[in-house]
C-alpha cells in the first residue's frame, strides 16, 4: 500500500529531515510513527502527503510513484489520504455537516451521495446529534472527531493522522483511538504520528521509531520503548 | 464540471467579495472609472467619425467659375472634371438655382435677397463635387487648381481636418488614460483578491488535503474577479445612456444650426458596440486581476 526505498529529504538549508528511509505498510496496517522532537515525524507525513518531494528515494502510494505525479495529478493521489491534525483544522464558519460535506463537494461528488455519505459518517463517529453545531460549540474530543469524520467521508483507503491526540485530554484521547481502531478494522490503513506513549503502549500494534531522519526501531507489535 | 459546482463557484464568489466589502467596492470604482473614460472617448471618436462621413457625403467642394458662360464650356468643364480621380459626382448649379438655395438656407431672413432676380444676379456658375472619400481633397483639389477658369475653390478642409485631428485626440488622449485606469483597476483586483485568498487560506489548505484539483480552488477568485468587473462595467452602461442621450439633446437645444449640417450617432447604434464591449473589458480586466492575484499568492 505504502512504501519507501530509500528516501533522503534534505532541506535548503542541508539539514536533513529523514535519510535512506525504507518502509513497507501493508493494506489494512495501524502503524504508529514516534520519537522525539526533530526526529522527523512531520517529514515522513509530509512526504507521504506529497507536500514535501524526496531529494531522493522513491515513495510508493497504492502503486503509484510518487515523484513521477504531475502537480495536476497530485489532488487524485490525495483522494487516496485522509488526513487529521493535532489542530483539527476545520472552517468555524461552517456546521459540522458543512465542514464534513465541504470535503465530498471539492472532489464534486454529487448532492445525493454527499446527503447519503456524510449522516453516515457523522453517525459512525457518534456526532449525528451535533450535526448543525457550529465548531465554536464543540468540545476539543468532537472537534477531532468532526475532522475524523471529514477525513474519512470520501472513503480513502489511507488515513494519516499527525498528533491526532495532542490537543485532548486522556478520556477524550481514547475515545478518538478506539474510533481508530474501528475504522482500521473496516479495512482503512492507518499511520499515526504521536508523542503520545501510554496509547502506544496500549493499543499494541506496529510501532517505527525514528530518530534523527532514521528509522531505529520497526516492531510488529508493540509499546512505544518496546525492543524490536 | 456539475451545475452544483457551477452554483458552489458563484456562491463562494460572491461570499468572498462581501467578506471583503470594502476592497470590493474600491476594485468596482476602478473598474468603472476605467471603462467610464473608454466609453466617453468612443462616444467622442465615434461621433466625430460619423460626422466626417456625413461631411464626406454632404460637403465635398465647391468650384466657382469665372464671368459669363456658355451651356457648352460648362459642359466641357463638366466632364473635364469628372475625370480627376476619386470625384465621383459633379453638378452643375447655375447662378439662378445658387440664389435659390440661398433664400431657402436663409428662411425667415430671405428679405435680405429682395431686389436680386435674373437680370442682376451677382452669383456665380458653379459645380458641386462629391468624392470618395474626405482624405481625398488635397489632390482634388490640386487638379481643379490647374483647369483654367475657375475663379475659386471652396471646401471644408478646414473644418474636416479639426474634427480629424480632435477625433485622433479623443482616441489617443482615451486611450493612453484607458491603459493607465487599467492597470490600477488591475492592482486593485489583485490586492482585493489577494485579501480573499488570504482569507480563505485554511479553506484552501483543507481543500488541498481532501483533493480538491487546483482549478477548483482557483475557480471561485477568477469568478469574484468577473462579478467585479461585471459590475464595474455595467455601471458606467446605467449611468452613460442616458446621460448620452441627454448631452446630445442638450447640444441640438443649445447649437441648433449644428443639426443642419450634421447629426450625432443613435444611442442605440453606439451601446450596441459600447455594452458588449464594455462588458468583455470589465470581465478581462477582473480575469486578469484574479490571475494575477492566484498565481502570486495561491500556492495550490
Amino acid at each position: 500500500m505504502i512504501r519507501l526505498e530509500n528516501v533522503t529529504k534534505t532541506y535548503p538549508n542541508g539539514s536533513k529531515g529523514v535519510e535512506n528511509l525504507n518502509l513497507h505498510i501493508k493494506k489494512g496496517d495501524f502503524v504508529f510513527i514516534v520519537g522525539s522532537s526533530g526526529s522527523g515525524k512531520s517529514t515522513l507525513i509530509k512526504l507521504l502527503l506529497k507536500e514535501l518531494d524526496p531529494t531522493s528515494g522513491e515513495i510508493i502510494i497504492n502503486n503509484v510513484k510518487t515523484s513521477t505525479l504531475t502537480q495536476a495529478q497530485v489532488p487524485y493521489l490525495r483522494r487516496n489520504l485522509g488526513v487529521v491534525f493535532q489542530d483539527f483544522r476545520l472552517l468555524p464558519n461552517k456546521t459540522v455537516y458543512e465542514n464534513v460535506a465541504f470535503a465530498m463537494r471539492v472532489i464534486e461528488a454529487p448532492g445525493r451521495v454527499i446527503r447519503r455519505n456524510v449522516p453516515a459518517v457523522l453517525s459512525l463517529v457518534g456526532l449525528a446529534q451535533k450535526a448543525k453545531s457550529l465548531p465554536n460549540q464543540l468540545s476539543g474530543g468532537e472537534q477531532q472527531r468532526t475532522a475524523l469524520a471529514r477525513a474519512i467521508v470520501n472513503n480513502p483507503p489511507i488515513l494519516i493522522c499527525d498528533e491526532p491526540t495532542g490537543n485532548l485530554d486522556p478520556d477524550t484521547a481514547w475515545g478518538i483511538m478506539q474510533l481508530l481502531d474501528d475504522i482500521n478494522k473496516r479495512g482503512t490503513t492507518i499511520v499515526m504520528a504521536t508523542h503520545a506513549r501510554d496509547i502506544v503502549d496500549v493499543m499494541q500494534k506496529r510501532v517505527v521509531t525514528l530518530r534523527k531522519g532514521h528509522i531505529i526501531r520497526d516492531i510488529e507489535k508493540g509499546g512505544y520503548d518496546d525492543e524490536a | 464540471m456539475r451545475p452544483s459546482t457551477i452554483k458552489y463557484f458563484i456562491k463562494e464568489g460572491f461570499s468572498g467579495l462581501k467578506k471583503n466589502l470594502l476592497m470590493t467596492v474600491a476594485s468596482i470604482v476602478a473598474v468603472a472609472a476605467c471603462i467610464s473614460i473608454m466609453s466617453f472617448s468612443y462616444c467622442a471618436v465615434t461621433n466625430l467619425q460619423y460626422m466626417l462621413d456625413q461631411m464626406e457625403d454632404s460637403i465635398g467642394i465647391s468650384v466657382f467659375l469665372e464671368g459669363e458662360m456658355t451651356s457648352e464650356e460648362i459642359e466641357t468643364m463638366k466632364s473635364q472634371i469628372g475625370k480627376i480621380e476619386h470625384v465621383t459626382n459633379v453638378t452643375y448649379v447655375s447662378p439662378a438655382d445658387s440664389l435659390e438655395n440661398l433664400k431657402n438656407e436663409w428662411g425667415a431672413d430671405e428679405d435680405i435677397f429682395i431686389g436680386f432676380d435674373d437680370s442682376n444676379n451677382p452669383l456665380s456658375h458653379s459645380f458641386q463635387i462629391e468624392l470618395d472619400q474626405i482624405e481625398s481633397q488635397d489632390a482634388v483639389i490640386q487638379e481643379l487648381n490647374k483647369i483654367e477658369g475657375i475663379e475659386n475653390v471652396e471646401y471644408g478642409q478646414s473644418l474636416s481636418e479639426v474634427l480629424m485631428r480632435v477625433s485622433n485626440l479623443f482616441q489617443a488622449g482615451g486611450i493612453l488614460i484607458m491603459a493607465i485606469l487599467g492597470v490600477i483597476s488591475v492592482m486593485i483586483i489583485v490586492n482585493t483578491i489577494r485579501i480573499s485568498v488570504l482569507n480563505r487560506r485554511v479553506e484552501i489548505n483543507i481543500m488541498k488535503y481532501v483533493g480538491a484539483t487546483d482549478w477548483f480552488i482557483r475557480w471561485p477568485f477568477i469568478i469574484e474577479g468577473i462579478i467585479i468587473g461585471l459590475i464595474g462595467a455595467i455601471i458606467p452602461v446605467i449611468i452613460g445612456m442616458p446621460l448620452y442621450v441627454k448631452a446630445v439633446t442638450l447640444f441640438y437645444d443649445y447649437v441648433p444650426f449644428v443639426a443642419n449640417f450634421v447629426r450625432f450617432r443613435l444611442t442605440g447604434d453606439v451601446y450596441l458596440f459600447l455594452l458588449p464591449a464594455s462588458l468583455l473589458f470589465g470581465i478581462l480586466l477582473g480575469v486578469i486581476g484574479s490571475v494575477t492575484s492566484i498565481r502570486k499568492h495561491l500556492k495550490v
